[in-house]
């Protein structure tokens, strides 16, 4: 479905991403795993068009995204859910959904647009007791959940999702990766990026780690989790000494 | 659930491995890194997977080179199994696993069983000599992941083993060819009847099989032959499956990337010519091989198998590229054992000839030396004992059973 070649981000003269190549099937559940600085947030904004600076091929079902617009890669099918939430606080839990439905209401699709706001509501039941309440008084959580239910009423085919589980409390975090699953349950292909490693291998099917913008790493999510390599990125360290804890 | 992978997904997926496999060598591999600064490369310059002829080979001397841990990716404590094979210089080859390089090789090799036909219903047998004994371990483990049962890797008598293929009902026999007509010979000899065990098929690991050979053995045993190919460095075994069409061996080209050159220019040939095998794994964690030289002679098979898979498929020919002999599965060179035969003698460049023999049913390096003034004594005790002493040095280094025969000078 998203089939990334040797991207390469830079911001001036300084390179975020080395030639990173990623791909997506339909239906899929992929994690992107790193620590900070290692180029996440850099790959997706280049996905979602609000990155210029990059080079490369993006083919999403085989059309390059190069040079398209943010609102047209939202049209064509890819809906972001972008890190810390990014919610229109001023603005009802309901606005925002109709926010998040811009596009359907574009394409004059109201009914459809009808029918989903019973979906998100249906899925997140706390969203349907706010639904009048400002966006900006709700919890973490509960504003983590307005921002996904947000992005899946542009009814996308691919979900991207950048650090749904920061700030949040535990036990809400579980319930949002709970939903993740539920989606992709229903067919939703999503790109995951996480921090939480072991919760994010978890429920995918395939990860990449990323590690100073170079891919170091893939495979899937069961060989990922017996890797030491994938708790190193993550925590940002690097080798250190060869025969580190196994001197005697 | 993900829909299927189509091939361009599968090319995908391949160069993403690829590229990751560069990032880390280079970044974690002294003699990697060095050989892409030799030819003014980053890894970020390999951007398809044509782009893989620009970089250098890897051969097994390179291995022994790097004793111990020189080509290792990963740090020690994320090594979970070391193994040591013979190696080609003064040095024995080291290899390394992560869990993660178990756990991918373990569903490689259950794959390859299950093409083969083995289920969970079955019990295998594993009969491998010494220098084969990590793949031994791999069997195992890839036997036991798909829910057979297994009866690991023991050095048992031929007459004990046959005992345990009867008496344990075993429907699979994992060996190499020469063990499989060691065993058929002793069975006919002792006029003990096939039917008289479960056997229904044996995997011939180790080395090429000629068509008569393997019609020879199916017939006689009343079993199905399949063969494996493998690396008895590293990774394993396993590498490449027959599958149920016998007529070439699918390679696992998601996990480990062939190419076949020309083993004189090292160009790269086009589907279908016969050249050296060239593997560059895609997978491997803590020894990532990049364009490793066989020395195993291959075609690629362009033209579909029925059998649907997608993986490429292969003709492993009975011929090498390189100066190594494969005896009971094993691989030795040549050079290396006349380097050992000079400094057992202590005589520089013995005139002689190796052979691949047989005695008594077992494969052996026969080394056919030519007498000359330095080796000659007046007590033949000394010369009897000079040459037991060598052939046991010589087994010993060489990890096959060497036999010394004397021969006069050429004329």
């Amino acid at each position: 479905m998203l089939r990334i070649k040797n991207l390469k981000c830079s911001y001036g003269s300084i390179t975020a991403v080395h030639g990173v190549s990623l791909s997506i099937k339909e239906g899929e559940l992929i994690s992107i795993i790193g620590a900070n600085g290692a180029g996440k947030s850099s790959l997706l904004l280049a996905i979602c068009g609000l990155m210029k600076n990059w080079s490369g091929d993006i083919l999403f079902r085989e059309k390059p995204l190069k040079g398209m617009s943010p609102p047209a890669i939202v049209r064509s099918g890819i809906s972001m859910v972008p890190e810390g939430r990014q919610i229109f606080s001023p603005l009802s839990v309901m606005d925002n959904l109709k926010m998040g439905a811009y596009t359907m209401y574009r394409k004059g699709m109201k009914a459809e647009v009808k029918k989903d706001f019973q979906m998100v509501l249906d899925m997140f039941p706390i969203l349907r007791e706010r639904a009048d309440q400002l966006a900006g008084t709700l919890s973490g959580g509960e504003q983590q959940m307005l921002a996904i239910g947000r992005a899946l009423m542009a009814r996308p085919q691919l979900l991207v999702l950048d650090e749904p589980s920061m700030g949040l409390a535990p036990k809400i975090v579980d319930m949002i990766f709970n939903t993740i699953e539920t989606l992709r349950g229903q067919g939703v292909t999503i790109l995951l990026v996480e921090q939480n490693a072991r919760a994010a291998l978890k429920i995918s099917d395939r990860g990449y780690v990323l590690e100073t913008g170079k891919m170091v790493l893939q495979g899937s999510s069961e060989e990922l989790l017996v890797d030491d390599d994938v708790k190193r990125a993550y925590l940002g360290q690097d080798y250190g000494d060869f025969y580190d804890g196994r001197e005697n | 659930m993900p829909a299927e992978t189509s091939m361009e997904e599968r090319e995908q997926l391949k160069l993403e491995k690829l590229q990751s496999t560069l990032n880390r060598a280079y970044k974690n591999v002294p003699f990697h890194r060095n050989r892409f600064l030799e030819q003014e490369l980053s890894p970020q310059d390999i951007i398809s997977l044509a782009d893989l002829e620009k970089l250098p080979f890897m051969n097994r001397s390179h291995l022994s080179t790097h004793y111990p841990y020189g080509l290792f990716a990963v740090p020690l404590r994320d090594i979970v199994r070391i193994h040591t094979a013979p190696g080609t210089g003064d040095s024995p080859s080291i290899s390394g696993y992560t869990k993660a390089d178990l756990l991918i090789w373990k569903k490689l090799v259950a794959q390859s069983l299950g093409a083969a036909g083995v289920t969970e219903m079955d019990i295998i047998q594993i009969q491998l000599p010494p220098g084969l004994a990590n793949w031994g371990r791999d069997y195992k483990d890839g036997g036991e992941d798909m829910g057979a049962g297994v009866i690991p890797n023991s050095s048992l008598s031929l007459s004990k083993t046959l005992m345990v293929l009867r008496d344990y009902k075993t429907t699979t026999l994992v060996t190499t060819p020469a063990f499989a007509e060691q065993l058929m010979d002793h069975m006919f000899d002792q006029e003990r009847n096939p039917n008289e065990l479960n056997l229904k098929r044996i995997i011939l690991v180790g080395e090429p099989v000629d068509r008569e050979t393997v019609a020879h053995l199916e017939e006689r045993l009343h079993v199905d032959i399949w063969l494996n190919y493998g690396l008895s460095e590293i990774p394993g075994p396993a590498i490449a499956h027959e599958c149920a069409g016998h007529c070439g061996l699918h390679i696992n080209d998601d996990l480990i990337l062939p190419e076949i050159i020309n083993p004189a220019t090292g160009t790269v040939l086009t589907s279908g010519e016969k050249g050296e095998l060239v593997l560059t794994t895609l997978s491997a964690r803590a020894f990532p091989l990049i364009r490793f030289r066989t020395g195993d002679m291959a075609r690629f098979v362009t033209e579909p198998c029925n059998c649907g898979s997608s993986f490429l498929k292969m003709e492993w020919l009975n011929e090498r590229a390189d100066n190594y002999m494969i005896i009971s599965g094993i691989k030795v060179s040549l050079d290396q054992v006349k380097v050992y035969l000079e400094a057992a003698l202590g005589i520089c460049d013995p005139d002689c000839d190796m052979d691949r023999m047989r005695l008594g049913g077992r494969e052996i390096l026969q080394i056919s030396l030519v007498m000359d003034d330095t080796l000659f004594s007046d007590e033949i005790k000394n010369l009897e004992k000079l040459m037991f002493l060598t052939e046991a040095t010589l087994t010993e280094q060489a990890g096959v059973p060497v036999k010394i025969r004397l021969m006069q000078k050429r004329v």
